[in-house]
C-alpha cells in the first residue's frame, strides 16, 4: 500500500511539474523559448524514427570514444605506473590532447578522415581519456604503506602488489573517472557532428538552430541530457555493484611537482609534442595541404607573406574568446563556490542538493548551448552565462564535497568555544573547501575554452570559434592548424598556472594531497 | 622444527640504523633469539622497537649489519613464508572478508586454501560469526584481532608482532594471552613481540630485552622462567611481580 501510495504521489507530482512547464512556456513566450512538453511530444511524434535514429547514432559513437578513451587511459595509466620515470610525459601528453579545442579539431579530423563516423570517435576519446588517466593513477598510488608492507612481508614484489592491492584499491577512482567520462563522450560526439558529420544529434541541432525549430531543438537538448544523465547513473549502478559503494566524488586530484623541474618537464613535453605531432604527418603521409606540421604553422605566423594580417586575426579573434572565457569561467567559480557555500549554511540543504547537483554535472551543458544563446541572445551575456554554466556544475559538486570534508574534531572543538555555524565556515570549512575549488577551477580550463569556442561556432558569429567554423569552411588549413596549436597552447598554460596556485593552496591548507 | 643453525633462529650482528634526517633510531645491537622461545620487546615510546621489527623481518634496510632468520637472509625468509608480521596497524584490505583477509595471506605465501585452520584461528581470536564480515562493519579491537589471525594462518616459523593488543579490549587481550602461546609453542614459532606493557611482556614471553630511549640500544635482557601454561591469575604470582619489577626498574633507569 505504502509503495502504491509512494509511486501514486511520484506520478502525480511528474504531472504537477509537466502541466506547470507547459503553462510557462505558453505564458511567459507563447512557445518562442521555452518549448512545452506538448511540443515536444509533437516534435517527437512528427518523425520518431529520425529522432531515435540520431540518438542511436550519436550514442553509438559516444561508447565507441569512451571505450577507446578510457582503454588508451588504462594503457598510458600502466604506462606511468610500471615506469615511474615516464609519468611526468605521459600525463603531460593527456593534458595536451584534453586540451586540444574540440571544435577546431573536429574539422581537422573531418578532411583527415573522411565523412564517416572516425572524427565523433576521436573527439569522444579524445574528451574521456585525461578524466580517468589522472584518478587512475592517483588510485594506483593511493595505497597505504601497511598494505605494501603486508605483501613484502611475504616476500613478494611488484606484480603482486599491482594483482592484490593496486589494481583493486584503483577500482573506486577507475569507477569515478568512468562516470566523469560518460557525458563527456556524448558531449566530444555531439562537438563531432557539428563539425560536418551527416547523421547524429548535433547534426540534428545544427538544422534545427538555423529552422529556428524551438520545440525541436528542446527535444534534442533533452535526448542528450537524459542519455549521458542515464549513462552517469548506469556507470554508478555498476560502480555500487562491484564495489559495494558509491564510487567517490571525483576531485581532479592535484598535479605533482615534476620530478624533472618545471623549466626542462616543459621543455620536454613541448619536444615531445613536436615530434609526435611532425612524426604523425609524416608516418601517415598526408596531403600537406590539408595536414600542417609545427613548420608550417610558425612560418604561417611569423614569416609568411601574409603573417602580419594571420597573427591580426587570430590575435584579435583571441581578445574576444578571452573577453568572454575568463568572466564566465571567473562567474561560474564563484557562482559554484558561493552556492555551496550557502548550501552548507542552510541546515539540511547540502546533502538534499548534492545528487541533484552531481546529476546536473552530468548533463553535457554545451550541447544545451543553442538554447541558452535563445533566451540570452547572440551577444556578450549569452557566451558569458553559457561558459558560467559549464564551470558552474562541476565547481557546485567539488565544493559542497568540499565543504564536506571539514575535520570534525576541529569543528567540534569551535562548538565546544560556542563558535556559530557562520564562524565555522570561515575558520574550518571554506579553508577545507578550497583544495575543492582549484581542481574544479584546474579542470574547468578546458571546459571553459570548449564552451566558449562552441557557442561562436554555433551561434555568435565572433570569436576563435568563428574564425575557426570560417577557416573550416573557406579549407584554410594554415589557419586552423594554427588556431588549434595557438589554443592549446594557451589551455596548457592556463592550466599550468591554475595548477601552481593550487599547489600553493594545498601546501597550506591540505599538504597531505602533495605528498603521492 | 625450524631448521636454524644450531638453536637460533634470529641472529643480528652489529644492526644500525639512521633515518633521513640524521635521526640515529638503532644504535649497533646484537641480539640472538632462541627458537620457539617468545621474547618481548619493551622500551619507552619512540625508541626504535618498530623499526628494529622492521630491520629483522627485512621491510627496511640497515645501515650496518646484519640479522640471519633461519640461517637465511631475511628476505629469502620472507619468500619461503617463514615470516609473518602482524603490524601496529591491523593493515586489513576493506574489500575483503576476515575470511578472505586470512585466504590472501595463505595465497601470498603460496600454500592452499586450508578453510578449517582459517575458521579455527578466526574463532580462536573470538571472530565466530565474523567470518564473512568486512573490517568496516568491525571495530579496532576486533580488526587487530582479525590481523594476528591472519599472522598466524600461514604457519610462520618466524611470527613478528608490532604492538599488535593495542586496540584489544582489556578481557579479549587476556582470552588471546591464555590461547596464543600454547599456538606458538605447538608449532616451534619463534615469536618477537614489541609492546609497551611489562604485565603483557610477563605474561606472554619468556625473555625481556629492555630497549633505551633513542637510539636503541639493549640496557638489560631478562629471563622469564615462568612455567607454562601460564594461568589467569598469574599477576597475583611472586614470581611474576619479581620479574615485572625488574623489567620496570630497567626502564625507570632510563628517565
Amino acid at each position: 500500500m505504502r509503495q502504491g501510495a509512494r509511486v501514486a504521489g511520484g506520478m502525480l507530482g511528474v504531472a504537477i511539474l509537466l502541466i506547470g512547464w507547459q503553462m510557462l512556456a505558453q505564458a511567459l513566450y507563447q512557445g518562442r523559448l521555452i518549448a512545452g512538453p506538448v511540443g515536444i511530444v509533437e516534435w517527437l511524434g512528427r518523425d520518431p524514427g529520425l529522432a531515435l535514429r540520431a540518438l542511436a547514432r550519436t550514442l553509438g559513437n559516444a561508447a565507441a570514444g569512451f571505450a577507446l578513451g578510457n582503454l588508451a587511459a588504462i594503457l598510458l595509466a600502466g604506462i606511468a605506473f610500471l615506469w615511474p620515470r615516464l609519468q611526468d610525459l605521459v600525463t603531460g601528453l593527456a593534458l595536451v590532447a584534453f586540451c586540444l579545442p574540440l571544435i577546431a579539431t573536429g574539422p581537422i579530423l573531418r578532411v583527415l578522415m573522411g565523412p564517416g563516423e572516425g572524427p565523433q570517435i576521436v573527439l569522444a576519446a579524445l574528451a574521456v581519456q585525461y578524466t580517468t588517466l589522472i584518478p587512475l593513477l592517483t588510485g594506483l598510488r593511493a595505497v597505504p604503506a601497511a598494505w605494501l608492507d603486508l605483501i613484502h612481508s611475504y616476500g613478494r614484489g611488484r606484480w603482486v602488489e599491482l594483482a592484490h592491492i593496486r589494481a583493486r584499491a584503483a577500482l573506486p577512482y577507475l569507477f569515478a573517472g568512468l562516470q566523469i567520462g560518460a557525458p563527456a563522450a556524448v558531449l566530444g560526439a555531439m562537438v563531432g557532428e557539428f563539425t560536418g558529420a551527416e547523421r547524429g544529434l548535433g547534426v540534428l541541432t545544427i538544422r534545427y538552430m538555423r529552422d529556428l525549430d524551438v520545440p525541436a531543438l528542446w527535444g534534442v537538448a533533452l535526448l542528450a541530457a537524459g542519455a549521458s544523465l542515464a549513462a552517469y547513473w548506469a556507470i554508478g549502478g555498476l560502480a555500487r555493484l562491484v564495489l559495494d559503494t558509491r564510487p567517490p566524488v571525483l576531485l581532479a586530484p592535484p598535479m605533482r611537482q615534476l620530478r624533472t623541474g618545471r623549466v626542462v618537464g616543459g621543455l620536454t613535453l613541448a619536444l615531445a609534442v613536436l615530434l609526435l605531432w611532425w612524426g604523425g604527418l609524416w608516418l601517415t603521409g598526408l596531403n600537406p595541404f590539408l595536414a600542417k606540421g609545427p613548420w608550417d604553422v610558425l612560418a604561417a605566423l611569423v614569416w609568411a607573406p601574409d603573417a602580419t594580417q594571420m597573427r591580426a586575426a587570430l590575435f584579435g579573434a583571441l581578445r574576444e574568446s578571452a573577453g568572454l572565457a575568463v568572466p564566465g569561467y571567473l562567474a561560474g567559480l564563484a557562482a559554484g563556490a558561493g552556492l555551496a557555500i550557502l548550501l552548507t549554511l542552510l541546515p539540511g540543504a547540502g546533502p538534499l542538493v548534492m545528487p541533484v547537483a552531481v546529476a546536473l554535472r552530468a548533463i553535457p551543458i554545451v550541447t544545451t548551448g543553442p538554447l541558452i544563446v535563445l533566451f540570452l541572445g547572440r551577444g556578450a551575456l549569452g557566451t558569458i552565462t553559457l561558459v558560467a554554466v559549464m564551470v558552474f556544475f562541476p565547481t557546485l559538486v567539488a565544493c559542497l564535497h568540499g565543504l564536506r570534508q571539514a575535520p570534525g574534531h576541529i569543528l567540534d572543538l569551535l562548538r565546544v568555544h560556542a563558535a556559530g555555524p557562520l564562524s565555522q565556515m570561515i575558520h574550518v570549512r571554506i579553508p577545507a573547501m578550497l583544495p575543492a575549488l582549484f581542481a574544479a577551477a584546474r579542470i574547468s580550463v578546458p571546459t571553459a575554452i570548449l564552451a566558449v569556442t562552441v557557442v561562436e561556432w554555433l551561434a555568435t558569429g565572433r570569436g576563435l570559434g568563428s574564425l575557426m567554423a570560417l577557416a573550416a569552411s573557406t579549407s584554410d588549413f594554415r589557419m586552423l592548424w594554427s588556431a588549434v596549436a595557438l589554443i592549446t597552447l594557451l589551455a596548457v598554460l592556463c592550466h599550468a598556472v591554475v595548477a601552481g596556485l593550487e599547489r600553493r593552496v594545498l601546501a597550506r591548507y591540505a599538504p597531505e594531497q602533495l605528498r603521492q | 622444527m625450524p631448521d636454524s643453525i644450531g638453536s637460533e633462529a634470529i641472529i643480528c650482528t652489529g644492526l644500525a640504523k639512521t633515518h633521513p634526517g640524521g635521526i640515529e633510531a638503532v644504535a649497533p645491537i646484537d641480539l640472538r633469539l632462541m627458537a620457539g622461545q617468545t621474547t618481548a620487546l619493551i622500551g619507552p615510546s619512540g625508541c626504535g622497537k618498530s623499526t628494529l621489527l622492521r630491520l629483522i623481518a627485512g621491510l627496511d634496510q640497515p645501515d650496518a649489519g646484519q640479522v640471519i632468520i633461519l640461517g637465511m637472509t631475511p628476505e629469502k625468509a620472507r619468500r619461503r613464508a617463514a615470516i609473518s608480521v602482524a603490524f601496529q596497524d591491523p593493515s586489513l584490505l576493506p574489500w575483503l572478508t576476515v575470511r578472505g583477509n586470512l585466504g590472501l595471506a595463505r595465497r601470498l605465501a603460496r600454500q592452499r586454501p586450508d578453510p578449517v585452520r582459517t575458521l579455527r584461528l578466526i574463532e580462536l581470536v573470538g571472530l565466530a560469526g565474523f567470518a564473512d564480515t568486512r573490517p568496516a562493519a568491525l571495530s579496532g579491537g576486533m580488526r587487530q584481532r582479525a590481523a594476528i589471525a591472519r599472522a598466524l594462518v600461514t604457519q610462520p616459523q618466524v611470527l613478528l608482532l608490532d604492538e599488535p593488543f593495542g586496540a584489544v579490549d582489556e578481557l579479549t587481550r587476556r582470552q588471546l594471552a591464555r590461547d596464543l602461546p600454547p599456538l606458538w609453542q605447538e608449532a616451534g614459532t619463534t615469536t618477537l613481540l614489541v609492546t609497551h606493557s611489562i604485565a603483557e611482556a610477563v605474561t606472554l614471553s619468556d625473555r625481556i630485552i629492555v630497549l633505551s630511549s633513542r637510539p636503541a640500544r639493549i640496557v638489560a635482557d631478562i629471563d622469564v622462567p615462568l612455567p607454562r601454561p601460564r594461568p589467569a591469575d598469574l599477576a597475583e604470582d611472586a614470581g611474576f611481580r619479581a620479574i615485572a619489577a625488574k623489567a620496570l626498574a630497567a626502564l625507570s633507569a632510563l628517565t
